[in-house]
């Protein structure tokens, strides 16, 4: 009988989780869905922003223009202290999202201690930082509780210290790691060499001419772009990776509902079994006890 | 080539993108027009409209309240931080969309001058 309670108590156990995996899919649907929406709008704003800088790069380095913060623009091939940004989720269960993520962060870690460049890690979402904080490398600087509800303004907090770190010469190189979301089931890790701007070989457009600035008398007008271009790439990461996280969770509770669903059948069938069997013993019993009385 | 590519992104998203003849945007040193084969030029925009002319004749207007534009030959790229089509099918979707556009230029600007310019524009376009 205790075998049966037991297999009893596992059913209803079974059938609880899967209660909490099927509502917290339901309720990544329909976050996916604002995040998804908010992350596509963005892209074309993303995209176009990275065009331009990289055309005004291409440009810069071109024409060689002086003059103008050219830090930004120029390539270092030996760069000597390179910031890495990587943006996890503040929360688990969505299956290897955040792990993709932190595996590409040591893996770049690893290639420029081969290279001897000093790395600094500045994290956002609790699950990378507390991977980290685990293995013992220091961050740089954290940000918990972003990840699952990001704004500009926050972008703009996490990315203006690694600016100006860029900018007085601590650090060489900018990049953003976040794992972005491709479709609904699956997602894709991005790595973005925010700064040096990097551009391509040859800009696609027939413009030869030299670029003109207005106004001209400062350079206000490609700093105010530059710092869009920053913290706008900052915030598409922010909200692509939302999107990702998800569709990674829809993703992993689809799964984990499935599997609670097939335990929940496997352990009906022992417990009819089980069932079935204390019936038999008990009839052989009662049958053998009423031979015996005989 | 007589013909200008136009596209305007907002951070909500694509609001225009199409081939124009020609362009006029509120630069921050002065409203300009841009003609196919224009100079490359990059300029901070400032709160205005955007007057652009169709390859069938039509104007199309766009509020923005900040930005950039990136002008070169061929095309035209303005990443604005906020913007609003004015038009519509309606007439009560006109003027919603005249209000909307009123409202963005009022509360990012705050230039008395730029503001009234941008209004004047805005309802001189209303009554055309």
């Amino acid at each position: 009988m205790s075998n049966l309670k037991e297999i009893k108590r596992k059913i209803k156990s079974v059938e609880n989780t899967r209660k909490t995996t099927k509502a917290m899919k339901l309720v990544s649907t329909a976050k996916l869905n604002r995040a998804k929406l908010a992350a596509q709008q963005s892209k074309v704003y993303a995209q176009k922003i990275n065009e331009v800088l990289s055309e005004i790069a291409y440009k810069i380095n071109q024409y060689k223009i002086g003059g103008i913060e050219s830090r930004f623009f120029d390539e270092i091939t030996t760069p000597k202290k390179v910031d890495i940004i990587f943006v996890t989720a503040d929360k688990g269960l969505c299956g290897g999202f955040n792990i993709q993520t932190i595996k590409e962060v040591n893996r770049l870690m690893d290639d420029y201690k081969d290279k001897k460049v000093k790395v600094r890690l500045r994290g956002v979402g609790k699950k990378g930082i507390a991977f980290f904080k685990f293995q013992d490398i220091e961050l740089h600087s954290s940000y918990a509780g972003v990840s699952s509800a990001p704004t500009y303004e926050k972008a703009q907090e996490i990315i203006s210290e690694a600016i100006e770190d860029f900018k007085s010469g601590v650090t060489d190189k900018i990049i953003l790691v976040h794992n972005g979301y491709l479709n609904m089931i699956s997602q894709e890790l991005k790595v973005n060499n925010i700064v040096p701007v990097s551009f391509p070989e040859h800009v696609e457009s027939d413009s030869k001419s030299l670029m003109e600035l207005e106004p001209e008398e400062d350079e206000t007008i490609l700093e105010s772009l530059i710092k869009k271009y920053f913290e706008y790439n900052m915030y598409y990461s922010l909200i692509d990776s939302l999107a990702a996280e998800h569709s990674a969770r829809m993703q992993a509770m689809e799964n984990a509902t499935n599997n609670a669903t097939e335990r929940v059948e496997m352990l009906t069938l022992a417990y009819n079994k089980a069932r079935q069997e204390s019936i038999t013993t008990e009839l052989i019993e009662i049958i053998s006890g009423v031979e015996s009385m005989k | 080539m007589d013909i200008l590519k136009l596209e305007i992104v907002t951070p909500e998203g694509q609001i225009f993108s199409d081939d124009i003849k020609n362009v006029t945007l509120p630069g921050a040193e002065g409203e300009f027009g841009v003609y196919p084969g224009h100079a490359s030029l990059v300029s901070l925009l400032q709160a205005g409209v955007i007057d652009i002319e169709l390859t069938t004749g039509k104007h199309e207007i766009v509020a923005v309240n900040w930005g950039h534009a990136k002008v070169d030959e061929s095309s035209v790229t303005v990443l604005a931080d906020g913007a609003v089509a004015i038009g519509g099918d309606s007439e009560s979707a006109i003027a919603s969309s005249l209000n909307s556009a009123k409202k963005l230029i009022e509360s990012m600007s705050d230039s008395d001058v730029a503001i009234a310019t941008a209004r004047a524009k805005i309802e001189s376009i209303a009554r055309g």
